[in-house]
């Protein structure tokens, strides 16, 4: 019985604490006056593979900006929490690390998550999926083709001598973990392949600036056997001699790292390997 | 009964692990190679007519964007204007000084000629000059982005000069 009433004495304590407390908050607010909105439309890109004959089309939005977070995921799940349900994008971490959620946010690819709603409320910010990607639904491209080409460059470590797999650590030098540096922090979010010209045109045999700096990765590792089997896979005139350093993917990067300075690296190994497999034969 | 059945299958069930086990030591399982699930993406996409996201039309422009795709052009305009110029000179009657004549019996005002060989001058240096840039990336340096940029303004600067004075001669 006692337990009973504490019980209760307690919860009447929390509300009347919850009371005041909301007293003070609107004693505050009112001090205040409220802040004149700041309405910034966001025009987004749209396509519903359920509606049959459905065309791709842009849906305006808008959203008073002093309700909504500083990031233009914020506002995205702002619409779909109270305003439109069926709008369909990708996210997942909200902190740049998991490369969900990128898409071409006025003009350039990156990830909405690290990209500031830009405040300047007379200009419409645009929302599109990463381009040139099939649409599953709205900002949702199809990733498929991306993920097998990164399939294709093997990327983990491989050994000639697999006796010894799993009975040491592999050591590598300070220096040599240093060539890592910039190479591995990528995620994969594809806003550079995406933003590259020739990737468009050429998606199918050219492998991408992302995929090309993954397999870069694995060719300067220490601990890796297959340098010159690696190189030898592109050998060919599109998987990586696509590239024309137009530098798009190196500018939009959103975590910062150079992939065009990578591809770039890759094409002075191809011009060499061959020389030392030769002198050594 | 069913103990007996059990205990037979349980000693043909490890067998047949085990013989799975030393397959797997020397070939990686895999569901599927990357050739599959690349086929596989390009039939579905085909099937399902998906739209394409928009591109070309929609990404923003840079300096070093709008820089490449004019090395292009300059680059697909020298070598046909090239080999236009050759063919001519193989097929049309006459010879050079006749046409340099006519050119001047036409009497163009001075500013429509120094226009003209400006025009002819800038793919000229802008190919070389960006070619001379593009052998630097060849080499592996200059690929930090504010170094793009400051190519691309050194290049751009020089070209339009070195057309100018060309087309001073």
């Amino acid at each position: 019985m006692s337990i009973v009433c504490t019980h209760i004495g307690r919860s009447a304590l929390a509300i009347r604490g919850c009371g005041a407390m909301t007293m003070v908050r609107y004693a505050q607010t009112a001090a205040a006056p409220a802040p004149a909105p700041r309405i910034k439309k966001f025009q987004i890109y749209r396509w519903d593979p359920d509606t049959p004959g459905d065309k791709p089309r842009m849906q305006t939005y808008e959203i008073d900006l002093n309700t909504c977070g500083p990031m233009v995921l914020d506002a995205l799940i702002k619409i779909k929490n109270e305003m439109d349900p069926t709008l369909t994008f990708r996210r997942s971490c909200r902190e740049g690390i998991c490369g969900s959620c990128a898409m071409n946010i006025n003009g350039g690819n990156t990830l909405a998550c690290l990209n500031k709603i830009d405040t300047n409320t007379s200009k419409a910010s645009k929302i599109y999926p990463l381009p040139h990607m099939y649409v599953v639904k709205d900002l949702v491209p199809d990733m498929s083709n991306f993920y097998a080409q990164y399939k294709s460059i093997e990327p983990y470590l491989k050994k000639k001598d697999e006796t010894q797999e799993g009975k040491q650590q592999y050591h590598q030098t300070v220096e040599d973990r240093q060539k890592l540096d910039g190479l591995y922090e990528c995620i994969l979010c594809a806003c550079c392949s995406t933003s590259c010209p020739s990737y468009w045109w050429n998606g199918d045999k050219y492998l991408g600036p992302a995929v090309l700096m993954q397999a870069y990765r694995w060719m300067i590792d220490s601990r890796d056997d297959f340098t010159e089997e690696r190189l030898s896979k592109l050998q060919d005139p599109f998987s990586l001699y696509r590239c024309h350093t137009i530098m798009n993917c190196t500018k939009t990067c959103p975590k910062g790292l150079n992939p065009g300075k990578a591809i770039a690296e890759i094409k002075k190994m191809m011009a060499t390997y061959k020389e030392k497999n030769m002198s050594v034969s | 009964m069913a103990l007996l059945l059990r205990s037979m299958a349980r000693p043909g069930f490890h067998a047949s692990r085990s013989q799975f086990g030393v397959l797997y030591r020397h070939a990686v399982p895999m569901g599927t190679t990357a050739k599959e699930e690349m086929n596989k993406f390009w039939d579905k996409n085909n099937r399902l007519n998906r739209p394409m996201s928009p591109h070309i039309t929609i990404y923003r422009w840079s300096i070093p964007m709008v820089m490449s795709i004019t090395f292009r052009g300059t680059g697909v305009g020298l070598s046909g204007g090239i080999s236009l110029f050759a063919v001519a000179a193989m097929v049309l009657p006459g010879n050079y000084p006749q046409y340099l004549d006519l050119i001047h019996s036409l009497s163009f005002g001075p500013q429509f000629l120094a226009f003209t060989k400006f025009a002819l001058a800038f793919p000229v240096s802008y190919h070389t000059l960006n070619g001379i840039r593009h052998l630097m990336w060849d080499v592996g340096k200059g690929f930090q982005i504010p170094d793009v940029y400051r190519s691309g303004y050194v290049v751009m600067a020089l070209s339009v000069l070195t057309s100018i004075g060309l087309a001073c001669l």
